[in-house]
């Protein structure tokens, strides 16, 4: 690996998400081929900048700031014609100000719907998915929320997905 | 994300994860991984700058068909224009995360953080 993984990053959050990384341990990787071509595939998106639309229920920036060990791993849905005027980004260990300002610079809806109209994929799934980034216990995120995620796509047909931390 | 990765792809979809970190998502062991040398915050690119983002996404969708089997990483070949210091200084003026004011209080906490052992959440409240 040749980039520098951590060159953005202060010292100390270096040292803590390396020794994170050497500590983790799974069993096998999954692998689902496509089953279609790209340009035939409906797409969705899942961010973790924290993402949720303003008339929907916050994500849970006081319980992080009263137990800073605990991260919300919930989820919200953001549809297709969501743009930066409907949303606020809860996640407290990013700027938010950059997708706040363009909400396509962690969650390219519009830049997914160009490059369904350019023939690169099928079509934007309708649904898009935000979760916050910083999870130290990730069972329920694992165990709950994934899945959720995963049964909705199918139900909207989607072909497979692009997440992006933040 | 990695792990949510996993279970999205372990339920039929194929997936693929772009990462300013790709150390750290590759840890957990994802199918289709692209690395980015972007700074967190701004994984598809900065602002208004919808060509650039456009080019992120294209890059990382491409991995979906040329990835042959789990554990595909490829790095992208996109820079990031400013210098590291540059961009953290673009947001100096933010309070830190909590973590890191909890442990500027307690250093003593630190161990925990960088050892993983993380309290649960009914004890999390008292964890000193």
């Amino acid at each position: 690996m040749s980039l520098d993984s951590y060159r953005f990053l202060d010292f100390a959050s270096r040292q803590v998400m390396k020794a994170w990384a050497a500590r983790q341990d799974y069993d096998g990787i999954p692998f689902t081929p496509m089953a279609k071509p790209l340009h035939a595939c409906t797409v969705a998106l899942v961010t973790t900048a924290g993402v949720a639309r303003i008339e929907d229920r916050p994500f849970d920036q006081a319980g992080e700031r009263r137990n800073p060990w605990w991260g919300d791993p919930s989820f919200r849905e953001i549809p297709l014609e969501t743009s930066e005027r409907d949303v606020k980004l809860y996640h407290l260990h990013i700027d938010p100000r950059f997708g706040e300002a363009d909400l396509d610079v962690v969650l390219p809806m519009r830049r997914l719907a160009e490059l369904a109209s350019e023939g690169v994929v099928g079509s934007p799934a309708r649904t898009h998915y935000s979760l916050m980034g910083y999870i130290l216990e990730p069972e329920e995120l694992v165990e709950k929320t994934a899945p959720a995620i995963a049964r909705r796509m199918r139900a909207e047909g989607v072909d497979a997905a692009v997440l992006a931390p933040a | 994300m990695g792990l949510v990765q996993r279970v999205l792809e372990a339920s039929g979809l194929p997936t693929v994860a772009l990462s300013m970190i790709p150390a750290l998502t590759r840890a957990v062991g994802v199918p289709r991984l692209a690395g980015i040398g972007y700074p967190m915050g701004q994984p598809f690119g900065k602002p208004y700058d919808a060509e650039g983002q456009r080019a992120v996404l294209r890059a990382t969708l491409a991995l979906l068909t040329t990835a042959a089997g789990p554990d595909t990483y490829v790095e992208l070949p996109f820079e990031w224009p400013e210098s590291p210091a540059r961009a953290r200084l673009a947001s100096k003026d933010l309070p830190p995360p909590p973590i890191v004011e909890l442990l500027r209080k307690k250093p003593w906490l630190l161990p925990r953080l960088y050892g993983g052992w993380i309290p649960r959440p009914h004890e999390g409240a008292h964890s000193g």
